[in-house]
C-alpha cells in the first residue's frame, strides 16, 4: 500500500499533480477573503489558463519529439485578425470563417514543419523565423490597426453588429459555470491525448524525441511524423486564435505576444522534457492547471507585477526541480 | 576598360536620377515623422492624424519611420533623416535621454524639430506638443467625485504599466483629485494597458468584492475588458466604467454603445504637430511648448464631439 502511493508520487504525473496541489494550498492560504472558494473564480481560472491550453496542445507534440515552437503567439495573432476580418468586415458566415482559419493557421504551422523536417533547420530557428514572418503578416493584412465592429468604408464609418459566433464562443454552458472557450480547450485536449497516447502517430513522435536516428532506422517516417506535429501546432493556434479574437471581441495584430513562454512553461513543469522523448497530455494538463491557477492566485490577491513575475520564476523553478528525475 | 567606362556611365546616370526628386521637388517641404511604437493603436492614430492634416497641403511630402519601440532603432532613424536632409522632424521619442543627442544633432544641423507627446531631455529642440497626464487623470477623478461623491462609492483601477510614465501619471493625477472625497479604491491592478489582461484582473475583482460601484480603466480598452468581465456575470448595469483615451474606434464607440459611462480624450497631436510645422518652415516663431487641451466624452455629448475640460 504504502510502496503504491511512493510509486506514485515519484512518477512524473505524481509530481505534477504534487505542484498543482501545492499551488492551490497557496490558494487555500491565501484565498483573499474568501474569492479563492467562489465557483466563480475557478470558472474565470480555467477560462484563462482555456487559450495557452489550446496553445499547449500543439507545443506538447512537438516537444514530445525534442523541438520547441516559439511562433505560436505570432500564428495565434494571424487567426485572431482573420477570423475579425472575415467575419466582420468581409460577412463570410461564421462556419466558413473558422474553417478559412484553420487552414490558415495549419499552412503557417506546416511552415515551421517544412523547415525542420525537410530542410533540417533547429526547431528553435525555424519557429523564431515563423514568430516574426507570422506577426509581420498581422500586421500587414491589418494595416497594423485592430479591427473590430468600426468599419471604415470609403471615408465614411459604419458600426456593425458583433457577429453572433463571438458572443456564443465568449459565453458559459452549465448555469454560467462552464466556459464555451474550456469546452474548446476540452476537444482539444481529448483530439491531441488520442494522438498521442492511443495513435501510432504518437508513438513515432515519442520514438523521435528518444533517439531520432534510431526511429528512422526502425522504419519510423521522421520527416512526415515531425512535419505533422508542426501542422498541428499550427491548427491549435488558429482555435486559440478564434477564441481569443472572441473574447477580445476584436482581433489585435500584437496580441498573444509572450504566450510561448507561458505556453513553455506550463508544458515544462507538467513534466514533458524539452529534450524530447518524455512527457504526455496529462502532465501538460496538470502544468496548465498549475500555472493558471497560480496567476489566479496572484490575481485575486492584487500582487503587484514586480511580484508576480519574480514569484512565478521562483514556482517554475520549484516546479521543474520536483520534477527532475534522481539519478540512481 | 569598356566596362569601366560603362559602369562610370551608369554611375554618374544614376547619381543623377537620385537627385532629380530634389530638384524637380522645388518648393516641397520633406517631413520626417519618427514614431517609437507602431504596435500601438494611439499611435497609429497619431500617424493617421499627422498624415490627414498633411494632406490638406500639396506641399508638405510626409516620410514615416516606424521605431518599433527601440531605442537605438528611433536613434538611427533620425540620423537617416539627418543625412536626407530633410527640411523638418517630428519625433515622438520613445525615451528621454537617449534621444536627446541625436535630436541635438539634428537641430545642429539646421532642422527644426517638432517633440511630439513624450518630451526629451533638456531645451535642444524647437517646440514640444503634448497633452499631460497628470492632469487628465485629475480630471477624470474630479468628475468622478462631482457626479458620485457621497455615496461611498468603491472603485477598482485597472492601470497601466506602472513601470512608464503614462500609467504613472493617469495614477497620480486620480489619486490627487479623490484625495479627501469618499471614493474608497479596493483593487488597484496593473493590466499593463492590455485588455485580455484587465478582463483577468477583473474578475478577480468581481468574485473577490460583492459591491463594486466605479471601474476605472487607464485606458479604454482596459476599461471595456472590464466591462466584459462584469458582464459575465451580469454585474454590468450597477457599475459605472470610465476610460482614457478617446481613440475614434475606441473609447468613443464603448460610449456611444452605453460600454463606457465616459472617455477622457487623451490627444495625439499629430494635426497640430503639421500646422506647427507650417509656421516653423514659414519661418514664424512658434511656442517653445504647447500643452493640449482635452474633451471629455459621456453619452449626452458624444456626438454633439465631447466637451474640453479645464
Amino acid at each position: 500500500m504504502l510502496q503504491t502511493i511512493r510509486r506514485a508520487l515519484t512518477s512524473s504525473a505524481g509530481r505534477a499533480f504534487l505542484e498543482l496541489l501545492l499551488v492551490i494550498l497557496l490558494g487555500v492560504a491565501f484565498n483573499a477573503d474568501g474569492a479563492f472558494f467562489k465557483v466563480g473564480t475557478h470558472r474565470d481560472t480555467l477560462r484563462q489558463a482555456s487559450v495557452y491550453g489550446i496553445l499547449a496542445c500543439g507545443m506538447t507534440l512537438v516537444m514530445i519529439t525534442g523541438g520547441i515552437d516559439l511562433s505560436v503567439g505570432s500564428i495565434l495573432a494571424v487567426s485572431s485578425v482573420s477570423f475579425s476580418i472575415l467575419t466582420m468586415h468581409m460577412d463570410w458566415p461564421w462556419w466558413l470563417a473558422i474553417i478559412a482559419c484553420l487552414f490558415l493557421g495549419s499552412a503557417l504551422g506546416s511552415m515551421s514543419g517544412a523547415l525542420v523536417s525537410n530542410l533540417k533547420l533547429q526547431p528553435f530557428i525555424a519557429t523564431l523565423a515563423l514568430m516574426s514572418f507570422a506577426r509581420g503578416f498581422a500586421k500587414l493584412i491589418t494595416d497594423g490597426k485592430k479591427i473590430s465592429t468600426y468599419v471604415e468604408q470609403g471615408g465614411k464609418v459604419i458600426i456593425k453588429q458583433l457577429p453572433p459566433v463571438f458572443k456564443f464562443i465568449d459565453s458559459s454552458i452549465l448555469g454560467g459555470d462552464v466556459s464555451i472557450v474550456s469546452v474548446i480547450f476540452l476537444v482539444c485536449f481529448l483530439a491531441a491525448w488520442v494522438f498521442l497516447a492511443r495513435h501510432k502517430w504518437g508513438r513515432e513522435l515519442y520514438s523521435i524525441g528518444g533517439n531520432e536516428e534510431a526511429a528512422r532506422l526502425s522504419g519510423v517516417p521522421v520527416r512526415m511524423a515531425k512535419f505533422l506535429a508542426y501542422t498541428f501546432s499550427g491548427l491549435m493556434c488558429a482555435v486559440a486564435g478564434i477564441a481569443q479574437a472572441a473574447q477580445e471581441t476584436q482581433g489585435d495584430p500584437v496580441t498573444g505576444d509572450g504566450y510561448e513562454l507561458i505556453v513553455i512553461s506550463m508544458v515544462a513543469i507538467g513534466g514533458t522534457s524539452l529534450a524530447g522523448g518524455r512527457g504526455g497530455m496529462g502532465l501538460t494538463l496538470l502544468g496548465i492547471l498549475t500555472i493558471g491557477y497560480l496567476n489566479k492566485i496572484l490575481s485575486i490577491n492584487a500582487v503587484p507585477d514586480a511580484g508576480r513575475r519574480m514569484i512565478t520564476g521562483v514556482i517554475i523553478v520549484l516546479a521543474v526541480l520536483m520534477q527532475k528525475r534522481r539519478t540512481k | 576598360m569598356r566596362s569601366i567606362l560603362k559602369f562610370a556611365l551608369c554611375a554618374v546616370l544614376l547619381c543623377f536620377l537620385a537627385t532629380m526628386p530634389i530638384f524637380a521637388a522645388g518648393k516641397t517641404f520633406v517631413i520626417g515623422m519618427s514614431q517609437c511604437n507602431l504596435g500601438e493603436p494611439w499611435r497609429v492614430q497619431m500617424n493617421a492624424d499627422v498624415k490627414r492634416e498633411a494632406d490638406k497641403h500639396p506641399e508638405i511630402k510626409m516620410v514615416f519611420k516606424d521605431a518599433q519601440n527601440d531605442v537605438l532603432t528611433q536613434r538611427a532613424q533620425v540620423e537617416e533623416f539627418v543625412s536626407a536632409k530633410i527640411d523638418l522632424l517630428i519625433i515622438s521619442p520613445k525615451e528621454a535621454q537617449p534621444l536627446a543627442e541625436p535630436v541635438a544633432k539634428a537641430m545642429a544641423a539646421g532642422i527644426p524639430v517638432i517633440v511630439l507627446d513624450r518630451d526629451i531631455n533638456g531645451e535642444n529642440y524647437t517646440q514640444f506638443i503634448g497633452a499631460n497626464n497628470v492632469k487628465i487623470g485629475r480630471a477624470l477623478g474630479a468628475w468622478l467625485v462631482k457626479n458620485y461623491g457621497g455615496k461611498h462609492a468603491k472603485v477598482v483601477e485597472i492601470m497601466g504599466l506602472q513601470t512608464s510614465t503614462p500609467g504613472q501619471d493617469r495614477h497620480s493625477g486620480f489619486m490627487d483629485a479623490i484625495k479627501g472625497s469618499d471614493l474608497d479604491v479596493i483593487f488597484s491592478v496593473d493590466a499593463q494597458w492590455l485588455e485580455p489582461q484587465a478582463r483577468s484582473e477583473m474578475e478577480s475583482a468581481l468574485s473577490r468584492f460583492n459591491n463594486i460601484d466605479i471601474v476605472y480603466g487607464h485606458n479604454d480598452p482596459s476599461a471595456h475588458g472590464a466591462y466584459v468581465a462584469a458582464q459575465a456575470v451580469g454585474r454590468e448595469k450597477s457599475m459605472v466604467f470610465v476610460g482614457i483615451d478617446s481613440l475614434p474606434q475606441e473609447g468613443i464607440q464603448y460610449v456611444k454603445q452605453g460600454i463606457l459611462n465616459a472617455t477622457f480624450q487623451y490627444p495625439t497631436g499629430g494635426d497640430v504637430a503639421i500646422v506647427q510645422a507650417l509656421k516653423i518652415l514659414a519661418g514664424q516663431k512658434v511656442e517653445k511648448r504647447i500643452v493640449l487641451g482635452s474633451r471629455m466624452f459621456t453619452k449626452a455629448n458624444v456626438d454633439a464631439g465631447g466637451v474640453a475640460i479645464p
